[in-house]
């Protein structure tokens, strides 16, 4: 029973809303000194948890590779499992629900995969391979990188130009043909892109670019991400991004307690019970204080 | 071992024992003064323990 000097107004409305956003029910029920509190302790740990893994931290599905490709080449949604982390990230509400919503462009993206409908122009990252009768020759290449599909409409073949960085200065190469890409919706800020070299009759010649380019943040951000990009994050950002990982968690299961607290009041009571002072700051609910003037039982 | 944990545990401990209690009490003067109560007994023990391993890995 929650203390009657606490005003709770509508507890589940309250509830709600500090579901939704860390310390608004406080704010809804007029208790603004421990909404600000909410607020901006648990938005604050959130964040500090999102700048540490560089955004990545929070995914709701880990999506699974299923053979020697890259799941970001699946033509259909990929397996996945639900991310347990982010039931705790969840509790803080809007911070992470796009989570989910990402989760639903995720496998609702099918068609991307070697499907262009728009121009792109991106720095790119990878390998220049060249076929030889030894086998192929992988050169690590960074470059830029400009792709437009065929028809205006989109399509599976592209045009477009490779310009690789070199010691001798750039190269630019012509790139044609069917272009695999990555998909579009996928928690990585790298793109897959495979495409093949074509010289000025638009001929294929015997090389082929394999590599990334950069996805944006709308397609990237809390989108579902597989093993390899965790490793990914494992590798650069090592013990940090375990600990940023844990922060969120922290800032999501700290909400919980807010969303009690906005649906029953403060559970060890008031504050200025003589009980509570009696014991400590451990707490126990004892009786409201005594009303001035009048005498105490 | 380095010290990077333990800067980031002081903050946040802070912000954990200032949401803790305020989600125990009401009344501001009693968040605070707990919270404060809260995080210096979580920083020794933190300390404490961090020293410990210190002296045992060395």
């Amino acid at each position: 029973m929650a203390d009657p000097r606490v005003s709770l107004r509508q507890p589940i409305v309250a509830a709600l809303l500090a579901f939704l956003l860390p310390g608004l029910g406080h704010w809804y029920q007029g208790r603004r000194f421990k909404a600000v509190i909410f607020s901006v302790g648990i938005l604050l740990l959130f964040g500090w948890g999102q700048v540490l893994g560089e955004g990545q931290t929070t995914y709701s599905r880990l999506v699974l590779r299923a053979g020697p490709d890259s799941p970001q080449f699946s033509e259909v949604a990929p397996v996945s499992k639900s991310s347990f982390g982010y039931w705790a990230q969840v509790l803080i509400g809007m911070p992470a629900l796009p989570a989910l919503l990402q989760e639903g462009r995720f496998n609702a993206d099918d068609d991307s995969v070697g499907f262009l409908d728009t121009e792109i122009r991106s720095d790119f990252v990878g390998a220049l391979i060249e076929t030889t009768r030894q086998g192929d020759l992988r050169t690590p290449v960074t470059g830029t990188l400009q792709i437009v599909p065929s028809r205006p409409e989109g399509s599976r073949t592209v045009e477009g130009t490779i310009t690789l960085d070199g010691a001798g200065g750039a190269v630019s190469y012509q790139l044609g043909g069917e272009v695999r890409l990555g998909r579009r919706v996928f928690g990585s800020p790298r793109r897959g892109i495979e495409c093949r070299l074509v010289d000025d009759k638009g001929d294929f010649q015997s090389a082929r670019i394999e590599g990334t380019i950069q996805r944006s943040f709308w397609n990237w951000y809390m989108a579902p991400m597989d093993t390899a990009e965790l490793d990914r994050l494992h590798g650069s950002l090592s013990r940090q991004y375990d600990v940023a990982a844990v922060l969120t968690w922290i800032a999501g299961l700290l909400n919980l307690m807010v969303i009690w607290d906005a649906a029953l009041g403060p559970a060890y009571g008031y504050g200025d019970e003589r009980s509570s002072e009696a014991e400590g700051d451990g707490g126990g609910a004892g009786g409201p204080a005594p009303v001035p003037g009048k005498s105490a039982v | 071992m380095d010290l990077s944990l333990l800067t980031q545990a002081a903050p946040l401990t802070a912000i954990v024992c200032l949401v803790y209690t305020a989600t125990r009490f009401e009344l501001p003067e009693k968040i605070i003064r707990s919270a404060l109560v809260m995080y210096g007994k979580t920083m020794v023990f933190l300390v404490s323990a961090w020293c410990l391993l210190y002296w045992v890995s060395g």
